[in-house]
């Protein structure tokens, strides 16, 4: 499997009267674990989803694709009625299958449901109702559902909100092996420490780019020049 | 298409001439509001689940409205009065697809906006109804808006047939992406889904269905069966395999018990209301249910 590389040529993007970002350029590595950072409102969301297709911005984002096209996407939060008669089981096959779900998983994904399931340490959850799970577990639901067909990209939005210690190593490790395995990853990060130990690029926006390159490099000019608080206090940042 | 509609009618009150079912069963109106029964049930109560999930209750019911000026409409281009189906086909269709196109363009909430195109279509109604007034008894919009299951005939079984198997093969492939689309939009989006065109899609199924069902449950009523059985469900369960098959039982044992109880044991009750009201009481019996037995126990606030 070999995730594709995606370039950003002058990206903008202006709703209504808000320009939410300007001039963004860039190129995200094949295989490469690339974290997107900045403050809330800082236009994070807005380009992750401009990269989907979901936004009407200028500019050109080019995505050089191999054989394999699957994005995985695991949005900020799963927004709905948690009075839904949704289970989790449900919820898995319908993003992955055709046939209706009331009528029960499809065979040929059954045994792919359970196993993503349990990787994401939620063995025999899938009968649970989905609006009864903790804000933890729907993140964890959430990234499995991301793993089902096989992407060649994951594009994470905030994946870790809410979760425990466990899932945030959980998802961590499988963010990593899926790079190793030549996946191409984009995640949007407000952990520096976990920026720091996992990314290999990072790009710094607040409209436009702030700091953007080698993850490593960027964050020590950054702690510098005082902007990753949280990183100077433990003095992690790789050499 | 009548011969299709004689077998199982005469299968039925053969039955009823040897005694085996009760002798109402004799009269073909009876088994054609059975059969149309038969029909609406499943229907409604599937389509229902979806209704109830992409919270459309009340475009249904805007819809239903619409079929009241879609029926003043026909009268005035001349169609039948007693069966203007392509006047409420049409009037409904543009209506639907119009709302929600506003409805992308505005980004207003749903009720808001519905709000308003149900007044507008109700004006307009209402307009063409004086207009109409001196050519048909205005009585017909008693059946428009209650229906009358017990009067329907081959034409609108045929109509209802159509739109029956229409819903079925495009809502089926469809499910689980409207599903998803009304859960997570930007998830579907990247799965490959057209949520605005599934949309489309879906109005056009509550338009058609609702339109088809005027005639025999009634603009008000069909709103009411595509809600009561589908809330009853969701009462009692936890999959939506549960709350599909839940409500499609509930919906078809309200429609039957409604078109036979009534005459069974004598009672006054017009059919429409008898479906209604039987699907009520289920309804209160699940949210009895729900208090009381342990399981579905959750949070206060």
């Amino acid at each position: 499997m070999q995730g594709p590389s995606v370039e950003f040529e002058h990206v903008g993007l202006t709703l209504g009267n808000t320009r939410i970002l300007e001039n963004i350029s860039f190129s995200i590595r094949a295989g490469s674990i690339h974290c997107i950072i900045g403050a809330n409102g800082g236009g994070k969301t807005s380009l992750v989803r401009s990269m989907l297709g979901q936004m009407p911005h200028t500019g050109r984002i080019t995505m050089h694709w191999h054989e394999n096209r699957v994005i995985g996407y695991v949005p900020q939060t799963l927004d709905f009625d948690k009075t839904l008669p949704v289970t989790v089981n449900d919820f898995m096959a319908m993003t992955c299958q055709r046939r209706p779900v009331f009528l029960g998983s499809a065979r040929s994904r059954r045994g792919q449901i359970e196993d993503v399931l349990s990787r994401m340490g939620l063995e025999g959850k899938g009968k649970y109702k989905l609006g009864n799970l903790s804000g933890g577990e729907r993140q964890r639901v959430l990234f499995a559902q991301a793993l089902i067909p096989e992407p060649a990209m994951l594009v994470l939005d905030e994946p870790m909100t809410g979760l425990d210690v466990a899932g945030r190593e959980i998802l961590e490790r499988s963010i990593v092996e899926f790079a190793r395995a030549g996946g191409t990853v984009v995640w949007i990060n407000h952990d520096i420490v976990q920026v720091n130990e996992t990314a290999d690029t990072l790009t710094y926006i607040d409209r436009e780019i702030r700091l953007q390159g080698d993850a490593r490099e960027v964050l020590k000019g950054g702690v510098a020049a005082g902007l990753f608080p949280s990183l100077a206090l433990g003095s992690t940042v790789a050499s | 298409m009548s011969w299709l509609y004689d077998i199982p009618r005469d299968y039925i009150i053969g039955l009823a001439d040897q005694g085996v079912i009760h002798y109402t069963f004799l009269y073909a109106f009876v088994v054609n509001g059975f059969l149309c029964a038969l029909v609406v049930g499943p229907l409604l109560g599937g389509i229902g689940t979806m209704v109830v999930i992409k919270r459309m209750a009340f475009f249904s019911q805007a819809v239903g409205h619409a079929a009241l000026t879609g029926v003043a409409v026909g009268v005035i281009i001349g169609e039948s009065y007693t069966a203007p189906y392509v006047s409420m086909f049409s009037f409904c269709i543009l209506f639907g697809l119009f709302l929600n196109f506003a409805k992308n363009r505005t980004k207003m909430s749903s009720d808001t906006l519905i709000g308003v195109f149900l007044s507008i279509s109700l004006a307009i109604g209402a307009t063409a109804l004086l207009w109409v007034s001196a050519r048909v008894n205005t009585h017909i919009l008693d059946t428009v808006m209650f229906g009358s299951i017990l009067t329907v005939n081959d034409t609108d079984m045929t109509v209802l047939l159509v739109t029956t198997l229409v819903t079925a093969l495009v809502a089926l492939p469809l499910y689980n992406q409207m599903l998803l689309a009304s859960l997570n939009p930007s998830l579907a989006h990247v799965r490959g889904i057209n949520v605005h065109l599934l949309e489309y899609v879906f109005v056009l199924l509550v338009t058609i269905l609702t339109v088809a069902c005027v005639k025999i449950v009634g603009a008000v009523l069909v709103e009411a069966l595509l809600l009561i059985p589908a809330a009853a469900a969701r009462n009692l369960n936890r999959s939506i395999r549960g709350f599909v098959i839940w409500s499609i039982i509930f919906s078809t044992a309200s429609c039957l018990i409604g078109v036979y109880a009534p005459m069974r044991w004598d009672l006054p009750v017009p059919s429409g209301g008898a479906i209604i009201l039987t699907a009520a009481m289920i309804f209160l019996a699940t949210m009895i249910i729900r208090m009381l037995v342990p399981r579905f126990r959750e949070a206060t606030l």
